[in-house]
């Protein structure tokens, strides 16, 4: 199997090594991580509609909390997984894919693709800053709908590639 | 010298380690489900035979109560192992064939073989005994015992090992 570009293969080994980092840290650090998220509320009230009334402010809190927490732990897996899916799906494109110029663009796609993860980390900040429903939404149409399209064109493109391709010949030539 | 355009297998041990580690994984998922109640009833059994360790106090509503969050736990264990088992060897595979590839001094090679396929093959296994020692240990303390002797070393070793890697393979991207 050929070997993909090296800033490719440098991608791949980034996005799954913050993974694991982001799980390490979310691990240790959740009930510091809980209390800077409840700070972080506290200090935006009017952008999270805290009213004052306890009960209604403490439900807002869990549920941003939450929405927080998520987002830090969808980070962590899914970078384990689009790293993985980097480094093989960039391999089968250098093994596969003739043309130079589609190679380029393939890698191009993956590669963003494969920072799909960062998406979460951008919704656990959001939902902080930017309140709950904004905060998720920006997220997903600005950030997660175009890195996650960006990875599904790749894949779309590397299985066309691979459909339309003739089988190799068998070695001795029959 | 520029490194080499095709991918090198790493050492079969390593792959092998790898392999096992889906099986396992997969076995592990397997048995999850089909052996779900006989599971559940050993920790239930371990459980009540550790009364004190659990904060039982002999009042059934609030037992159960208490039980069954332990047995989640018991079982969020179990099912987080077959999920990092099965993602971790595939980190191992694809980490170790990028250092054998491209780390061409045999010491740094070595050792980041060592600390990509120990530290990921170690670390799921840690969930394991998370869940073994729940029923004996209670939910905390097995996890502290679990973190101390399993994840820390074992999830460090992978972290520093990929750390280690990428910074390798930025300085190759750099000289180039």
């Amino acid at each position: 199997m050929r070997r993909p570009p090296l800033v490719v293969v440098f991608v791949a080994i980034l996005v799954i090594a913050f993974g694991e980092l982001g799980g390490a840290v979310l691990s240790q650090l959740r009930p510091a991580t809980t209390r800077w998220a409840a700070a972080r509320i506290a200090a935006n009230p009017q952008v999270h509609g805290l009213t004052g009334s306890p009960e209604y402010d403490d439900t807002v809190r869990e549920q941003t909390v939450f929405a927080t927490e998520a987002g830090l732990s969808f980070f962590h897996t899914h970078a384990e997984g689009t790293g993985l899916v980097l480094f093989f799906a960039a391999t089968l494109v250098a093994s596969v894919v003739r043309p130079r110029a589609l190679r380029g663009v393939l890698y191009a796609l993956l590669t963003v693709g494969a920072l799909f993860p960062l998406g979460y980390l951008f919704y656990a900040f959001a939902v902080l800053q930017l309140g709950r429903e904004t905060g998720i939404e920006i997220a997903e149409t600005w950030v997660l709908t175009p890195l996650g399209a960006s990875a599904i064109v790749g894949l779309i493109g590397l299985a066309v590639v691979l459909a339309r391709r003739e089988p190799a010949a068998a070695p001795g030539g029959r | 010298m520029a490194p080499i355009d095709t991918w090198r297998l790493p050492p079969r041990g390593v792959l092998l380690a790898a392999v096992l580690l889906l099986v396992v994984a997969e076995v592990g998922g397997a048995s999850m489900s089909r052996y779900k109640l006989e599971l559940a009833r050993w920790a239930r059994t371990g459980m009540l035979a550790h009364p004190d360790v659990h904060g039982l106090v002999g009042v059934r509503d609030v037992d159960e109560r208490t039980l069954d969050e332990a047995l989640f736990r018991f079982d969020a264990g179990l099912r987080l192992f077959h999920m990092h088992a099965e993602g971790m060897a595939l980190v191992v595979i694809a980490s170790t064939t990028v250092v054998t590839t491209l780390a061409r001094s045999t010491l740094p090679r070595r050792a980041l073989i060592f600390l990509l396929t120990v530290g990921g093959v170690g670390y799921p296994l840690g969930y394991l005994i998370w869940s073994a020692l729940i029923p004996a240990y209670g939910v905390e303390r097995s996890k502290a015992i679990a973190e101390w002797l399993v994840w820390i070393p074992f999830g460090g070793a992978t972290i520093l090992g990929l750390l280690w890697l990428a910074g390798l393979t930025a300085a190759l991207l750099a000289r180039r």
